[in-house]
């Protein structure tokens, strides 16, 4: 009984969250907004999250549905390299190299940076935090 | 067979080989039998026995790849409940996705210079870095087809789960938590699950960083198409 009513409780959501990008869609279209539907879409329900408008029990399960099957929804273009498999023939080798090799770069040049950022924003943190404790210890003494 | 019972057809193999692989990929946690890499390989075969045309096969089975506008939306409740981690690190983000939006492109732009393929497949390849949902939103306005650019996404999903660790290791990176922003930018989803197996603030940071890569690269297109 609590499976079938949690079951349709996401289900609700999900419809939700079609008829959300629905409007986004027509919105967009509208008010000549120059990005996609879906994301002006995301962008309308952090808001309205962050505000309180809309409670995240009203949208977690659903986004979690979504997004644990997302898989499911880019499995059919992928099937679509049927229609490369002349492409994939003569160039599949470079195009495997050239995935390889960009994801290697994209992944170390990214990690490389950030390591250096994040030591920084860690740092500055740590101080920040250090600095709120003796701040807070010194009104506790003032009180005693 | 009737054309309508195929493309009835391809959407029950597409979901069962899918909840399948997820079922088996529960109980043994081996590289072949993972989704990504085991529905797509046994469908392309499915449709190859049974003959089926491309245009059936996609009848029905396109209902899924519409919910990737609606599932791009979902992306919002991540974003709100990882806001305190946003608070704490906005440096950290920002520079991650920077990076990553310009490493993603110029890594395939600089090598499809090198490597010649034809300008369909090289234009495909640009957007390959970011979440599928997004690169397929984008590809076209940088000369890319969809389901092309599809393929090469999860290709390079693949990719990185495969070598983000020897990667890593040879390039001496030493927080996680850089090895989360760096494959939830170049490695998007598989990078994110991947970065969730390191820990779960590395988990936190790949998925905030793929998914603002992914908006970045939507919100710059313009600016970028015009540049490759």
């Amino acid at each position: 009984m609590v499976k079938v009513r949690s079951f349709s409780y996401s289900l609700l959501q999900l419809v939700a969250f079609c008829g959300l990008f629905w409007l986004c869609n027509l919105a967009v279209a509208a008010l000549h907004i120059p990005i996609p539907g879906s994301v002006f879409g995301l962008g309308i329900l952090v808001l309205l999250l962050g505000v309180g408008i809309v409670p995240e029990r009203a949208v977690k399960a659903g986004s979690a549905v979504l997004l644990g099957e997302l898989l499911l929804f880019f499995i059919p273009p992928v099937v679509s390299v049927l229609k490369y498999r002349a492409l994939l023939q003569a160039d599949g080798l470079v195009i495997v190299a050239c995935v390889v090799l960009g994801t290697l770069m994209a992944l170390v040049g990214t990690a490389l940076v950030v390591d250096r950022i994040y030591t920084l924003e860690k740092r500055m943190n740590d101080k920040r935090d250090q600095q709120r404790h003796l701040h807070d210890d010194h009104h506790v003494g003032e009180g005693v | 067979m009737s054309d309508t019972l195929l493309a009835c057809l391809s959407f029950a193999a597409t979901v069962g080989f899918y909840l399948l692989a997820k079922l088996a990929y529960r109980h043994k946690k081996v590289f072949w039998l993972s989704p990504m890499v085991a529905v797509p390989v046994a469908l392309v075969a499915f449709v190859m026995l049974l003959h089926i045309p491309l245009p059936d096969y996609f009848r029905y089975t396109n209902l899924l790849v519409l919910m990737l506008g609606p599932a791009t939306i979902a992306f919002a409740v991540p974003i709100y409940q990882q806001r305190e981690t946003i608070r704490r690190f906005p440096l950290t983000l920002m520079v991650g996705v920077a990076t990553g939006v310009v490493m993603g492109l110029l890594s395939s732009w600089l090598l499809v210079q090198i490597f010649p393929m034809p300008d369909v497949a090289a234009r495909s390849m640009l957007t390959r870095s970011v979440s599928t949902p997004f690169a397929m939103q984008v590809t076209e306005q940088f000369g890319g087809v969809p389901d092309l650019t599809a393929m090469l996404v999860l290709m390079t999903g693949v990719v990185g789960m495969l070598i983000c660790e020897p990667a890593f290791r040879l390039a001496r990176i030493r927080t996680s938590l850089a090895k989360g922003a760096a494959l939830g930018a170049a490695s998007h989803g598989a990078g994110t699950a991947k970065a969730h197996e390191i820990g779960r603030e590395e988990g936190v940071i790949a998925s905030l960083t793929m998914i603002f890569t992914g908006i970045a690269m939507v919100i710059g297109a313009p600016l970028f198409a015009s540049l490759v």
